[in-house]
């Protein structure tokens, strides 16, 4: 019952040419339709729905909608009426609005992102099959992410203006969505701002992410791969092809993953993330880390910020 | 004879107005990539895609050709009035540019963590 996982990200590029040689060629991503519209439709090897990335040719960069799946198609009735009840506006989408999607929901998240609920997708299977499936398939391209992970966004924080986008998508994540809270950033004179968090559904850390900034956006989106030693190899292939590196390989300490932070050409932010974290279940203590070892958390190593982490996003 | 890793291709000076900061970028190379890679920082450096808008520029002088920039960043009048993001920004001439990028952002301190 209820959401699964993230299903898709529709994601805004300047040149699909250079956006599908970054997703297919540096990224091992496959392509497997297109649209009328000019819209291309990729998945990883290791995931059967027909895709989880839409490149939309467009003028700006950024992301236009993010997707989660839920299991039956009756939890969009049920999820449908939670989130009228919660205050917010939900529209019913058709069948194949959401290219070869069953019917859905869509509504926008306290931070203003839209968000659309779907149940189903057109299948087409892992690379590798599903009866005797080799680990891996011959033909994997780049740094060969599996899955498309999570996404982080921005939401906007102004405290001074009692504007916490972070905290009110939160609750409502947690109270309408049935996410879980995996960790929180706490901030301000008493630790009283949720300045960022990570909400589960799956039995990662984290299928979502917010994170407070002066205005709403895309921070990252991110791809799975097994282990640190594929982080490295992804690294080694961005090198080679001179991809924009923002964060070399190393560890967050939220969720424990291994990370490296990227851009695509048009600038959207990437992470490939390594590893399941731990096991993260709705009973587990939400993790907290006050505002001194903030950036303990993100970068674990060096404890500073890295890059361009908060001031950079599209 | 050619010594490996010599390039042909003409250099051409920039200057950034504020800073006072000059560095050299060869035909072909975004401005923002040949800063960035002699160690420059004048211009704040981001996605180097065109879609963050950070290095966002003005070019007061010099002939120079543009790639796709996010539109959320520089209008087609900003465009036309010589506004640029510097790493979708290719020298044609020498250049001298003033930063117009959110270069405060980064020096400012953060009073709720990460805001
Ligand atoms: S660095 Fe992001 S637009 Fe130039
Ligand atoms: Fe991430």
């Amino acid at each position: 019952m209820g959401v699964m996982r993230i299903g898709h990200v529709d994601l805004r590029v300047l040149d699909i040419d250079e956006a599908l040689n970054h997703y297919v060629n540096i990224l091992g991503m496959i392509e497997t339709d297109r649209d009328d519209a000019g819209n291309v439709y990729l998945k990883g090897w290791d995931e059967w729905d027909q895709y989880s990335l839409i490149l939309n040719p467009s003028d700006r960069a950024g992301m236009n909608s993010i997707a989660y799946k839920v299991e039956k198609d009756s939890d969009l009735d049920a999820f449908e009426k939670r989130i009228a009840d919660w205050g917010v506006a939900v529209d019913r989408v058709a069948a194949g609005a959401l290219h070869n999607c069953g019917r859905a929901i869509r509504f926008n998240l306290p931070s203003g992102h839209e968000m659309y609920l779907f149940a189903e997708k057109a299948f087409v299977g892992k690379s590798v099959g599903a009866v005797n499936p080799d680990p891996w398939p011959e033909d994997i391209k780049g740094a060969g992410v599996h899955w498309l992970d999570h996404a982080l966004l921005m939401c906007e924080l102004n405290p001074e203006k009692g504007i916490n986008k972070v905290e009110e998508t939160t609750r409502f994540l947690r109270e309408v969505l049935d996410f879980y809270l995996a960790e929180q950033v706490t901030a301000g004179p008493n630790g009283e701002i949720q300045a960022a968090t990570w909400l589960f559904r799956t039995t990662t850390p984290h299928d979502i992410a917010l994170v407070g900034g002066p205005r709403p956006g895309l921070h990252h989106l991110a791809f799975f791969l097994d282990e640190w030693n594929d982080v490295l190899k992804a690294a080694d292939t961005m090198g080679r092809k001179g991809v924009k590196i923002d964060v070399t390989p190393q560890r967050h300490g939220i969720t424990r993953g291994c990370t490296i932070y990227f851009f695509d050409p048009s600038g959207n932010r990437n992470e490939t993330f390594a590893g399941l974290g731990y096991l993260a279940q709705p009973d587990m203590p939400p993790i907290t880390w006050t505002e001194d070892q903030l950036w303990r958390g993100i970068f674990y190593h060096v404890g500073e910020e890295a890059g361009s982490f908060t001031s950079v996003y599209t | 004879m050619d010594t490996p890793g010599a390039t042909a291709r003409p250099r051409f000076q920039v200057t950034i107005e504020d800073s006072g900061e000059r560095f050299a970028c060869a035909e072909g190379l975004p401005v923002l990539k040949a800063m960035t890679a002699l160690g420059g920082r004048g211009i704040p450096s981001g996605c180097h895609g065109g879609g963050c808008g950070v290095c966002k520029v003005r070019v007061l002088e010099g002939d120079y050709r543009t790639a796709a920039m996010s539109r959320e960043h520089v209008s087609a009048e900003e465009e036309a009035g010589g506004v640029a993001l510097a790493c979708r920004l290719y020298p044609a001439s020498d250049l001298r540019l003033k930063v117009l990028g959110m270069m405060h952002r980064a020096v400012e301190a953060r009073r709720y963590g990460l805001v």
